[in-house]
């Protein structure tokens, strides 16, 4: 008997000194191949930790994360948080707070602007892991046959130039958006809301989108399809990430999106105009502004029903590390999170494009920060479709949005 | 002796009749107890009886009856497509040729696609841009600018369907087949004796004698068609400006992206109801006991 005690006992041992920790992780799959790597080079460093990475499409991810956390609260130890969904999270009491956990470095070094978005009432929950924003793409190589010289500054611009690279035959349509029934839609209205000078909310919290700005913005959606017919009628049913195929194959000249897709267009095996698209300032609507784009930076947090909360912190404080920050950066085109890096010369020597990026960091809109986020957001996306397939007037469908958005919000 | 025989019966079914009584009631009961509850995926434990609150919310939502006006012209008029193809498809296959049994296995295929990969084929058949539809129609010079499908809300409804109908019209051919292999041929040669033309024929012979088995076909395919779910899901996500959101498609939106559960039971037991009237009209129509045939 107490031969068979020893055995199981040392047994146990061996399995706690090899035992390995698995923490499982879901997260958009947009960075997948980045992470994949990455986690590998995290497993050599902490042989201890098996890190299983769930990689899912962004569009299912919001409900995949709360779906799956309703169920079982442990099913994740780390999750990926956009920045519309962190007060949400919060709220439902699916992030735990890292506050104690923040180095001195990461506090004082990590850009505010981009550390916002895992903070809601003076609490951090996790750390950013790039800062996103929807860049403007230009095939500068359609432009050139065109005899265009420089990408357009203005949306009259935008148009004049899609209709020259047009009639020149060199593209059926000027540019391609995503403005599918889905979040993306949300993302690149504020773009253009920004750009024409509205906001979403006034001061008091009231919406704001449906003033002349907010009208004009959407407007210029409509009449870009039917009336000047530079954008592609099939934006209405492509989301931001179907729209990426015609960008990257040179059938249209023009693109809006997120820093990822800069990889995929330069990937040989998903694009044919490697090297060919290049960065620009969005275009401005409004004498004044200079520019505007939307926001669009995501996080990884640790869950609150982790049971591996020190090992889950140590992978999300590897991926944010320098070391990894630069090499998403320079091989995948992420712009980093430490503010020491847009100073680093391997960094702008490498990353192509990292200038023009960087100046349109400088103008940004967000979306807003709201605990009913996810119906808010669907309240716009339905009323902005409704206007883009010409059921109602771009007034009437974003005054009936904002009664609908002050009867979510208990505003009378 | 008999008596015994009872219970080991009894005890036969027992666990096939608690299997079931889980799987199947169940849920059903929850689902209507939830329905009168205020009840959101994140606190299950602060549900409060709310009567028949969401269902008043969701009556008075004009979100819910486009949804109902979806759901309803998806069914019918996908469910009678199928029904006259299926028929007609039937018919031709229960004459004798060539090809035959070739042709009949052949039919089975696209019904045993999974929906999930039909509803991505035709997304892509009907693709703006790529899609093999715009590029056979304008190739035949039949349009001269590419059509974007799926991009209006009436017109992607239609696609949708089309898809639909291309993937389940084969069950009725199916069923219908199976049911006319069993009318005796010496029927069909007695109507023509009497001089009965094709229509004749197949109004006062065949359809009579297939009515229990459209009257299954179209139990079942009514209530699969009014519960579609996947091919929505796959092909639309719902847009473009709700034009395609059917009944369910709104319960999985209420119930798992705006997490209240309570609105998305109150919502399926609505469905259930509906889906219940319609077996109940069809039975009534279609399944009498006896079969006369008006010669």
């Amino acid at each position: 008997m107490k031969k068979f005690l020893v055995v199981v006992l040392s047994v146990l041992m061996v399995l706690m000194v090899f035992g390995k920790v698995t923490i499982r992780v879901i997260s958009s799959d947009d960075f997948a191949t980045f992470r994949k790597e990455a986690i590998k080079e995290f497993e050599k460093l902490y042989p201890d930790i098996h890190v299983e990475l769930i990689s899912v499409g962004y569009n299912q991810l919001y409900q995949k994360i709360v779906t799956t956390l309703a169920v079982d609260p442990s099913a994740f130890d780390v999750i990926d948080v956009d920045c519309i969904w962190t007060p949400e999270f919060v709220e439902m009491g699916l992030l735990e707070p890292v506050d104690d956990r923040l180095t001195e470095d990461m506090k004082k070094n990590i850009l505010p602007s981009v550390m916002r978005i895992m903070q809601y009432k003076g609490k951090t929950y996790g750390l950013p892991m790039f800062d996103d924003v929807l860049f403007f793409y230009y095939n500068e190589d359609l432009l050139k046959k065109a005899g265009i010289l420089r990408p357009p500054a203005t949306w009259d611009e935008f148009v004049a130039f899609s209709k020259i690279l047009q009639e020149k035959g060199l593209v059926k349509y000027g540019s391609i958006w995503g403005w599918a029934q889905a979040e993306g839609l949300i993302c690149y209205y504020t773009l253009l809301l920004g750009s024409f000078g509205g906001r979403w909310f006034d001061e008091n919290g009231n919406p704001a989108f449906n003033d002349e700005a907010g009208v004009k913005a959407l407007q210029w959606m409509v009449d870009a399809i039917y009336k000047y017919k530079v954008v592609d009628p099939a934006s209405i049913n492509s989301d931001d990430r179907a729209m990426l195929h015609a960008v990257a194959h040179g059938d249209v000249a023009f693109g809006f999106n997120w820093s990822f897709a800069w990889t995929i267009f330069n990937d040989p095996e998903q694009s044919t105009q490697v090297g060919k698209i290049k960065v620009a300032l969005v275009p401005s609507g409004k004498p004044g502004i200079v520019s505007n784009t939307s926001s669009g930076s995501m996080g990884l947090g640790i869950t609150r029903g982790s049971k591996h909360k020190d090992a889950a912190w140590k992978f999300i404080a590897f991926l944010a590390s320098r070391k990894e920050q630069k090499i998403q950066a320079i091989k995948y085109g992420a712009m980093p999170i430490w503010e020491d890096l847009y100073h680093d010369p391997e960094v702008l020597q490498k990353h192509p494009e990292f200038e023009p990026m960087l100046n349109q960091l400088y103008y940004v809109m967000d979306r807003p920060s709201l605990v009913k986020y996810t119906q808010f957001s669907r309240i716009l996306q339905i009323y902005i479709q409704k206007a883009l397939t010409r059921q109602m007037s771009p007034k009437e469908a974003l005054d009936r949005a904002a009664k609908e958005v002050k009867k979510l919000l208990g505003r009378k | 002796m008999r008596k015994r025989k009872d219970i080991s019966r009894w005890i036969m079914i027992l666990p096939a009749t608690i299997l079931i009584g889980f799987a199947l009631f169940y849920p059903v009961i929850s689902t209507v107890i939830i329905s009168f509850q205020d009840r959101s995926l994140f606190m299950p434990t602060m549900a409060t009886f709310v009567g028949f609150q969401n269902y008043r919310d969701i009556l008075s939502s004009s979100e819910f009856w486009n949804a109902m006006k979806v759901t309803v012209y998806f069914t019918v008029v996908s469910v009678g497509a199928e029904f006259v193809i299926g028929l007609f498809s039937a018919i031709l296959l229960n004459q004798d040729f060539a090809m035959k049994g070739f042709l009949r296995a052949l039919v089975i295929l696209p019904w045993a696609i999974p929906t999930v990969a039909n509803g991505v084929l035709w997304q892509w058949i009907f693709d703006a841009n790529y899609g093999a539809l715009n590029g056979i129609l304008s190739q035949f010079g039949m349009i001269e600018d590419y059509i974007n499908w799926l991009g209006e809300p009436f017109r992607a409804l239609n696609m949708v369907i089309i898809a639909d109908v291309w993937k389940n019209c084969w069950f009725f051919t199916i069923v219908l087949l199976g049911a006319l292999q069993t009318i005796p041929k010496s029927y069909f040669e007695a109507a023509e004796v009497d001089g009965a033309g094709f229509w004749n024929r197949l109004f006062r012979v065949t359809l009579p004698l297939l009515r229990p088995a459209i009257a299954v076909s179209l139990v079942l395919r009514t209530s699969e068609a009014f519960k579609v779910f996947d091919i929505i899901y796959i092909m639309t996500k719902g847009g473009p400006a709700n034009g395609t959101q059917v009944l369910s498609y709104y319960v999985y939106h209420t119930s798992f992206e705006a997490l209240s559960l309570g609105q998305g039971a109150a919502i399926s037991t609505i469905i259930a109801v509906v889906i219940l009237l319609a077996a109940l009209f069809y039975t009534r129509l279609l399944m009498r006991e006896e079969v006369e045939i008006n010669a």
